[in-house]
């Protein structure tokens, strides 16, 4: 009786060394796990849809291509889907430095790793008359915002 | 007694360990002196010789020294801050009197012992010297190896130029890929969803605190046991030799503080059981050696930083990848794996970074790490410098070197912009350096 209680003690006495030992490392894991991030929000504005000439226009500052056709507007990632890098529009095709993924003007693979096309983002025209996009919201391949007159 | 004499004495005194004048201050040194007795009394005389291991270890453990103390004065210049830390790079450089110097040593000290620690590899694998008991030194080996390729990945971050910025990109993205874990990595990485602050501030930390303690305790302990094991295996050729029988664990007594302990003692497991003819005191034989290897690299480094500076590129610009977008040397034959083996089966697509960029190097680690266990070359090849036994072994060694060089050499000398390949004399694209 009397040594079985010594184990059930000396049990409880390590296991709780041990169990506070363990929580305190997963305390100090769990810090690096940030709870607030600084970072600029992943919808934000664009310059107005008429200050956008015909054709491909890179935004560097946010690493996205505003592509103009007319009336049409459509946003596609500068992301290369492979590793992050910045893709570049060669006026054809769209070339990535780092890996050297090949692009076609509607985002799909031509050649190199890159495994999927490049994102299409969700735009559209904030009430103040800029263009709106949702870099966290992707959209289907050929979505287009067509702009009437109202925002012209 | 002059002053003079009474002067030489006092040197004598403070460094007879050193230069030991008989074999009884030889062996005296072992026990009297702090540095000394981290060797064995005596050493065998066939694994000092120059031309069984070069000493590569000893030169990969002289390059971790000087990387430690330039290191440690470079942080009184250098500013982990995504603002500050490419000016202090660059006060470094021009502002700093000898500042670039000594960022030079530092720097080709690190790409050297990239280098000296897999040579040292390839020096143990080619003399079978990770057989039997040594095998586990060869594991706690292989981990030494990761762990400068981290600490030479987390240094080349810290200037914050653009081969930092698209590194980091590249190599969390990298991180990304792994099964069910990979996001969580890239989020502690980062520290967010974006490279920044936090990001910058984790892998300095990890470079000049986490990474070197690391390294250095597993160092001292990688000694400890290349003496436990026996010394090195040119041991085993000299025994198997000789034809004497494996090497015994006697049992012995020892007086302890309760009385006599049975089991057996350091000096009877550190023995290398040959003949006194084949052994020689390790001070002043060993420690000389040592510091002739120590010279020859501090030497060999400084002169590098004389002869060439360091690269820095333009400071981190997120909006532009510079094109072509380079790894260093060592890591640029994993950039060519995962731009190469991206795989298309019917609708599914594996992309290269986890094909190339996890599971090829992941394997080839695995491999490595348990060859001592595949190892079915016989006792006599041990030790021995490409013994026949071991043919088929050392030609699968030498065939994946040479794979990994010309990946290394394609990716240096032939890609161009946008990663094309471009042969010796063809033109290349002049592209705008948009920084």
């Amino acid at each position: 009786m009397n040594s079985d209680r010594r184990r059930i003690l000396r049990f409880l006495g390590k296991g709780s060394v041990a169990a506070a030992f363990l929580a305190q490392l997963g305390a100090a894991g769990r810090a690096f796990f940030p709870n607030v991030l600084y970072e600029p929000p992943s919808r934000f504005k664009l310059k107005r849809p008429d200050d956008y000439p015909e054709g491909y226009t890179f935004d560097a500052g946010k690493r996205l291509y505003v592509i103009r056709q007319g009336p049409s507007f459509h946003v596609i990632s500068a992301i290369c889907t492979h590793l992050g890098c910045t893709v570049q529009w060669k006026d054809t095709e769209f070339d990535c430095p780092c890996h050297g993924s090949r692009f076609r003007p509607d985002g799909t693979v031509i050649s190199g790793p890159a495994p999927r096309p490049l994102e299409w983002l969700a735009v559209s025209v904030s009430p103040d008359g800029f263009l709106d996009v949702d870099s966290a919201n992707e959209v289907a391949r050929g979505f287009q915002l067509v702009i009437g007159k109202e925002h012209v | 007694m002059s002053a003079v004499e009474q002067a030489r004495r006092l040197i004598r005194k403070s460094i007879w360990a050193w230069s030991p004048e008989s074999e009884r201050e030889s062996s005296e040194a072992i026990v009297r002196n702090l540095w000394i007795h981290w060797f064995p009394g005596k050493v065998a005389r066939a694994s000092l010789d120059w031309s069984y291991s070069f000493w590569l270890g000893t030169a990969s453990a002289a390059l971790l020294l000087i990387l430690t103390v330039t290191g440690v004065m470079l942080m009184f210049f250098y500013v982990p801050s995504t603002e500050r830390a490419y000016a202090s790079i660059k006060d470094l450089q021009f502002a700093v009197s000898f500042g670039r110097l000594l960022r030079n040593q530092h720097r080709w000290a690190a790409e050297g012992m990239v280098a000296v620690v897999f040579i040292h590899m390839a020096r143990v694998f080619f003399t079978g010297a990770y057989r039997g008991p040594r095998a586990a030194n060869w594991v706690v080996g292989i981990v030494l190896f990761l762990a400068t390729l981290l600490l030479s990945f987390t240094g080349y971050l810290l200037p914050w130029d653009q081969l930092a910025f698209w590194a980091i990109t590249v190599g969390t993205s990298i991180a990304r890929q792994a099964p069910l874990v990979g996001p969580t990595i890239q989020l502690a990485l980062l520290g967010g969803h974006e490279i920044g602050q936090q990001t910058l501030l984790r892998f300095y930390v990890l470079h000049v605190f986490f990474l070197p303690a690391f390294v250095w305790i597993l160092f001292a302990y990688h000694m400890w046991r290349v003496r436990k094991d026996g010394g090195l295996a040119a041991v085993e050729r000299l025994r198997h030799a000789r034809r004497m029988a494996p090497k015994a664990t006697p049992t012995t007594k020892s007086y302890s503080l309760f009385g006599l302990t049975p089991g057996t003692s350091i000096q009877v497991l550190s023995s290398t059981g040959l003949e006194e003819d084949d052994q020689v005191f390790s001070s002043p034989n060993v420690t000389r050696r040592i510091a002739l290897v120590f010279l020859i690299v501090f030497n060999i480094t400084l002169l590098a930083a004389l002869a060439f500076d360091a690269p820095l590129e333009g400071l981190a610009n997120p909006a532009v990848t510079p094109n072509p977008a380079k790894a260093p040397w060592y890591f640029v034959w994993l950039q060519e794996l995962v731009a190469s083996t991206t795989i298309h089966l019917g609708p599914f697509t594996v992309s290269g970074a986890f094909l190339g960029g996890i599971l090829i190097p992941g394997l080839l680690l695995i491999v490595l790490t348990i060859w001592p266990w595949l190892d079915r070359s016989p006792a006599s090849a041990e030790g021995r410098w490409f013994p026949p036994e071991r043919r088929r072994q050392n030609t699968i060694f030498i065939a994946a070197t040479i794979a990994i060089v010309v990946l290394i050499i394609v990716g240096v000398y032939l890609r161009g912009p946008y990663w094309r390949i471009y042969w010796p004399g063809q033109m290349r694209p002049e592209m705008p350096r948009l920084y």
